[in-house]
């Protein structure tokens, strides 16, 4: 397929080709049909003017050229945002429609979709975040922090619709706490544990999940909660019966899970936790008793893995 | 002699599969004749919405319509794609797979938009080979749809339905007439949805689509978020007459009412089957919502997000 531009209503090989390629720039031009008649994007395939347009594109009895070609800019960003105002909820709620829809805008011009599904379509918006933050001073550092909190909410949206619709433990038999902790504790060394595939981890530097819950419990039409400051949060997700699950952790928690979910040896990860924390240790053997009882009833594992 | 729906049976009246029903079709298991899914919510899923399909398609016959396939595209065939495609319709065994006639991007872009193609011999060569590529890929005919559509171009040289005919003739390929898109297309572009009707190849025609659309008093947008106008039911009288019977599902893809509503509103093809019957007229209204012009809320069809649920 040859990339020459070619002119309007030109019959040759490569017609259909720039006539999409044209198309496309025109209806996904952030500035509308007009704007993108006269981009480069658009001039580089089909060199017509705003003018020319009924060379390429007929008139109906109703509407002109332009008009018609409006209907699939305004339906390029309309769908799209909509899936992104679903997959990001608590991001929109957050901003209100206007400053969401202008940054879903700005994010679909520097990643435009090319999945064949819509779930992929918010894959780097906790990236783009980042990218175009406005707070950055004359060095590059950032100068406020709530940029900061919308990346962790993008971050802890985009797990929870991987989590949704990813693989996980219904309809089998995950590990049971009695398992678990009527092991001889000698074999602790030795023994791992399997982790459920719908099983995440996250860290966050904001109390996102107790905004998202506050949030969620907020009227639509309700002003969302003041933005929280900074405090470190963790998170452990998972699914039952294909609904997601929300379980809050403490860093000691979180530090375990992912020792464990990592590949580690019971006895190595709590050990590796008891080296690095202050905790008294026979508390820590009280509360790994809790912990476990807890782990096991959301499903956190699906059974023991081999010994090495 | 090509036989009727090209052999393929009659699966009656179906209702198209939306996450805002699964509880209730777990819940009541209704009499329904068949479903269609979306196959891009469910190639790839491994939570919910497919559990339910699984459960679905162990009591009702399936159909699969996509909305990528976008073999009009000039960008090369999507083979990712159709392996995962063709691994669902290993699983769940669909009566037959469809997608549009249209082009979704290029460059590696995708507009998840059904984009309508010029109509001349050019465009013509290119999805013909391309459809025999799926065709022989998948190991089956593929079933195209006439998508809805706002725009004509300069460079077509033939009819839409010239077009399709040539295409399915040329393809050895189904097609999923679908009559709801047919009028919004013919008030687009001010032809006569009965000639387009008329001079269908009528065999190929596998399966049909009702629907609803929204009246911006210039044109008319796809939208699915409504009851079938009467217009439309006169449209599929006439091609259920011509076809001599075919599948027949409705779409319901916003504002989407409770699932009895939505089969109800496809029972109601029955009035229409017969053609000694008067047309139903009036009964079912002027349903088409109706807007004072182009508005960012008319949203054309497809738009298909799964919901996250989460506690």
């Amino acid at each position: 397929m040859n990339d020459e531009p070619a002119g309007p209503g030109k019959g040759d090989s490569a017609s259909l080709s720039s006539l999409q390629r044209w198309m496309q720039a025109v209806i996904m031009h952030p500035d509308g049909v007009m704007a993108g008649t006269e981009s480069e994007g658009a001039r580089q395939h089909l060199d017509v003017s705003p003018g020319q347009l009924e060379t390429v594109v007929g008139r109906s009895r109703n509407l002109t050229s332009d008009e018609r070609l409006e209907i699939y800019h305004n339906a390029y960003f309309s769908r799209l945002l909509e899936c992104l105002r679903n997959i990001y909820p608590m991001v929109a709620k957050t901003l209100g429609e206007e400053a969401f829809d202008a940054l879903a805008i700005g994010y679909l011009h520097s990643y435009p979709s090319g999945s064949y599904t819509l779930d992929r379509l918010g894959d780097n918006f906790a990236r783009y975040l980042h990218e175009s933050r406005p707070d950055l001073d004359d060095s590059g550092e950032p100068t406020e922090t709530w940029p900061d909190f919308l990346i962790d909410l993008a971050r802890l949206e985009w797990n929870i619709g991987e989590v949704f619709d990813g693989p996980g433990v219904e309809g089998q038999t995950t590990l049971g706490a009695e398992q678990l902790l009527g092991m001889d504790a000698n074999r602790w060394p030795e023994v791992r544990l399997t982790p459920a595939p719908c099983l995440r981890l996250l860290s966050f530097r904001f109390p996102v999940n107790d905004y998202f819950t506050s949030l969620r419990d907020v009227d639509e039409d309700a002003e969302p909660p003041a933005l929280p400051g900074p405090a470190e949060s963790w998170l452990a997700l998972s699914r039952r019966d294909f609904v997601v699950r929300r379980h809050a952790l403490e860093r000691a928690q979180h530090r375990l899970l992912t020792s464990l979910a990592g590949g580690q040896t019971i006895g190595a990860a709590i050990g590796e936790l008891a080296s690095t924390t202050s905790v008294d240790f026979d508390r820590l053997a009280e509360e790994l008793r809790d912990w476990f009882h807890t782990w096991t009833a959301a499903g956190f594992f699906t059974g023991l893995g081999d010994p090495l | 002699m090509i036989p009727p729906r090209l052999g393929h049976v009659n699966l009656g009246l179906g209702v198209g599969l939306r996450t805002a029903h699964f509880p209730y079709l777990l819940a009541h298991w209704p009499a329904v004749d068949w479903f269609e899914i979306i196959s891009e919510n469910f190639i790839d899923s491994r939570g919910r919405p497919r559990y339910v399909l699984d459960q679905l398609a162990e009591r009702y016959p399936i159909v699969m319509h996509g909305v990528s396939l976008s073999i009009g595209s000039t960008d090369p065939l999507n083979f990712d794609y159709l392996t995962r495609l063709k691994r669902l319709a290993d699983a769940i065994g669909p009566r037959w797979i469809s997608d549009h006639l249209c082009w979704t991007g290029v460059l590696g872009l995708n507009a998840h938009d059904l984009l309508p193609v010029p109509f001349n011999d050019e465009t013509l060569r290119h999805v013909v080979e391309r459809i025999r590529v799926v065709q022989d890929f998948l190991g089956r005919r593929l079933v195209l749809e006439n998508p809805s559509s706002y725009v004509t171009f300069a460079n077509s040289t033939m009819s839409e339905w010239e077009f399709l005919s040539r295409m399915a003739e040329e393809a050895d390929c189904g097609l999923l007439l679908d009559v709801n898109n047919v009028y919004v297309s013919s008030v687009n572009h001010d032809f006569d949805p009965e000639e387009y009707i008329d001079t269908m190849p009528h065999a190929r025609v596998v399966q049909c689509h009702l629907a609803g659309h929204t009246d911006c008093v210039t044109h008319l947008i796809d939208t699915h978020d409504n009851h079938v106008v009467p217009r439309v039911w006169e449209l599929y009288r006439r091609a259920h007459r011509l076809t001599g019977g075919m599948s027949t599902l409705l779409e319901w893809d916003a504002s989407i009412p409770p699932f009895p509503v939505v089969h109800a509103e496809v029972l109601k093809a029955r009035q229409h089957m017969d053609a000694t019957l008067e047309p139903a007229g009036d009964r079912d209204g002027a349903w088409s919502k109706s807007v004072s012009g182009p508005e960012l809320s008319a949203v054309p069809h497809p738009l298909h997000l799964i919901g996250r649920e989460v506690q």
